[in-house]
């Protein structure tokens, strides 16, 4: 009967079988994918039976990361030997890479004892010492995770190291005969042979157990499997294998998640290099030396607004604003006005180099219709410079320049530790405020709200409202 | 093909010029590396003695993690030959699931011998042929030879 309803059960069964036999597990995917956030996982089992369900949604509180692993019946021998990179990344020690290296050839007896012959294994062990070299040499460049995962996306790297990787195993057992015979039936070189070395096997828990110990427990490098299956309990059970050692602070660990018949890798987050940190400073120095512009007559402004072009204006405005930022009154919140040695006439300045200072603060000169920030004016001389033209300055009381004039404050600003600026102490600082921008530099990086890459992304607006009257407004409401 | 492939099929072909196996010839093209051609003489002592078989290894793109495919380009009589025009042959070693990567194309070439000194019956792709081995070893005999008169000389 060619209907396939109406097969009679054998024939039914024996269709099965076939289907079962030629069936060839999904492939597709990298072969290590990129670390991802682990509530996919959640989402995948977010239709599956209550015990799944419960215990992958408990997974991302923990572990926040994971990587995928391509399913080809290699993936848990992929998993550690990427995990062994990976962690040795994360030392981040060019001698420990060195000293890896020298061991694993210090290993090639062990597999020579095992019967394999050098000129045959030699080819992947040499693909495991070069991405050792390759990444070591990274160290400085810091691309090691990027190479890292094109040389385990390689089919041809990424078998020779698993087939390395395997041999170690294999070698390690048949060492330690009475040591693994226990939990094997058959004998040590045939389990081996066709459980271990085969090339078109999974690892299983004694391959683990030899690998964790020949591979990863003498580099110090720890593994721990998390079990998720059906077992009664909320979260899914975790197996150590392996002790991690602590490298100043670093401690490698490889998690592995194991769900049967496939492995993924897991990370905590406190696995992974802290992300850089953006620097919100530079956008509030930015904005300070920008009010201080709108609070300048509008000739100056006009001024300042070209690039390169100073005038005496924009030095006071200069003056003023590092005054205020560098100088111990300038966290005085008070409104009485406060002594004001920065004010300092031109003249003071002529001595000082003028190309440096201009070129150091290129990025400060910029349209100034941004809108600012809720600002208190504790000084007065804000008002007092507004109403004085440019030609009067000189005719200020003339104290002695202070330090923070020098170019020593200004590189201490742009590189290192900063002193908080005082407007980062009045309330609603920083919160949901569209931040001005000073230059194109940074209106086009991440770090700018309106960059679709940064934590608090907001479109830019446009407001009528705080391209004049704005400020005006703000002024009053904070001042009174 | 990978770097690393090829690099370990020049070795092999290295290997096995320097030092082949008694009774056959390998005949290598540097143009296409993955298939060798292989000359085979009937080992002595067998009921294929005095024929000359036709040999095929072609290598995968994966190898050495898959390993490479052997057909007889010469009809044989054989348990373990499929008696169609591949002549294809997948036991022991070259099964994908008992493969390993270390292994070494003269271990193939080894193990087509002894298979031709000695049909594995309990691996046989011929049902038909290993049942007349087993039952009717002077029909096998006779067959195998005449196969050999026929195809192989």
């Amino acid at each position: 009967m060619s209907d396939p309803a109406f097969l009679t059960p054998e024939e039914e069964f024996a269709q099965l079988q076939k289907l079962s036999n030629e069936y060839e597990p999904e492939t597709t995917g990298p072969l290590v994918g990129d670390r991802q956030s682990s509530a996919a996982i959640a989402i995948e089992y977010a239709n599956a039976d209550p015990v799944y369900r419960v215990k992958t949604a408990a997974l991302p509180a923990k572990y926040a990361f994971f990587r995928t692993c391509r399913g080809d019946g290699h993936c848990g021998w992929r998993a550690i030997a990427f995990g062994y990179f990976e962690a040795l990344l994360h030392v981040g020690d060019v001698t420990k890479f060195e000293v890896e290296e020298a061991r694993l050839i210090s290993m090639n007896n062990l597999l020579n004892l095992a019967g394999h012959h050098e000129d045959l294994y030699i080819d992947f062990a040499e693909e495991a010492y070069d991405l050792l070299r390759k990444l070591a040499g990274s160290l400085q460049v810091g691309n090691g995770a990027g190479l890292l995962l094109e040389a385990f996306n390689d089919y041809s790297i990424s078998m020779s190291i698993i087939t390395y990787v395997k041999l170690l195993a294999s070698s390690w057992i048949q060492s330690r005969a009475n040591e693994y015979q226990h939990y094997i039936s058959t004998d040590l070189k045939s389990y081996c042979s066709q459980n271990i070395e085969a090339a078109n096997c999974e690892i299983d828990d004694v391959g683990v157990a030899a690998l964790s110990t020949a591979l990863l427990k003498p580099a110090g490098i720890g593994l721990e499997i998390l079990y998720l299956d059906r077992s009664v309990g909320e979260e899914a059970n975790v197996h150590e294998f392996s002790q991690p050692m602590n490298f100043n602070g670093l401690i490698p660990m490889i998690r592995l998640l194991y769900r049967p018949g496939h492995y993924d890798i897991l990370y905590k987050a406190e696995d992974l290099p802290a992300p850089p940190q953006p620097a919100p400073i530079h956008v509030a120095l930015a904005y300070n030396n920008q009010h201080n512009f709108e609070a300048t007559t509008p000739d100056a402004n006009l001024l300042s607004m070209i690039p390169g072009m100073y005038s005496h204006n924009r030095f006071q405005d200069m003056d003023q604003s590092f005054g205020q930022r560098w100088s111990p009154t300038s966290y005085d919140f008070d409104s009485i006005p406060a002594p004001q040695p920065q004010i300092t006439p031109v003249q003071s300045y002529a001595p000082a180099p003028i190309a440096p200072v201009s070129a150091s603060h290129q990025d400060y000169m910029s349209p100034v219709h941004a809108s600012p920030m809720s600002h208190q004016s504790p000084a007065s001389h804000h008002s007092l410079q507004m109403e004085q033209p440019p030609v009067q300055l000189p005719f200020h009381p003339a104290p002695p320049p202070p330090v923070s004039i020098d170019r020593a404050p200004i590189a201490i600003e742009r590189e290192g530790p900063f002193r908080p600026s005082m407007y980062e102490f009045e309330p609603g600082y920083g919160a949901g405020e569209v931040m001005p921008f000073q230059t194109s530099q940074f209106r086009d990086s991440h770090y700018n709200t309106c960059h679709f890459r940064n934590p608090s992304f907001q479109p830019e607006e446009w407001s009528p409202h705080q391209y004049r009257t704005g400020n005006k407004g703000r002024h009053k409401s904070t001042s009174q | 093909m990978s770097a690393g492939a090829k690099k370990r099929i020049m070795k092999e072909y290295g290997e096995c010029m320097a030092e082949t196996p008694p009774g056959m010839k390998i005949n290598f093209d540097e143009r296409n590396m993955t298939k060798w051609e292989v000359l085979m003489d009937g080992p002595d002592g067998s009921v294929y003695a005095g024929g000359h078989f036709k040999l095929e290894i072609v290598f995968p793109n994966e190898y050495p993690f898959k390993p490479p495919v052997v057909s007889f380009r010469t009809k044989i009589y054989h348990p373990n030959v499929s008696n169609d025009d591949k002549g294809s042959m997948c036991l022991g070693l070259l099964r994908p699931d008992e493969w390993k990567p270390p292994n070494k194309v003269v271990a193939v070439l080894r193990l087509i011998q002894s298979l031709m000194v000695e049909p594995n019956i309990d691996d046989a792709i011929e049902p038909s042929i290993a049942n007349e081995y087993k039952e009717n070893r002077k029909e096998f005999e006779k067959n195998a030879k005449d196969w050999v008169k026929r195809y192989a000389k």
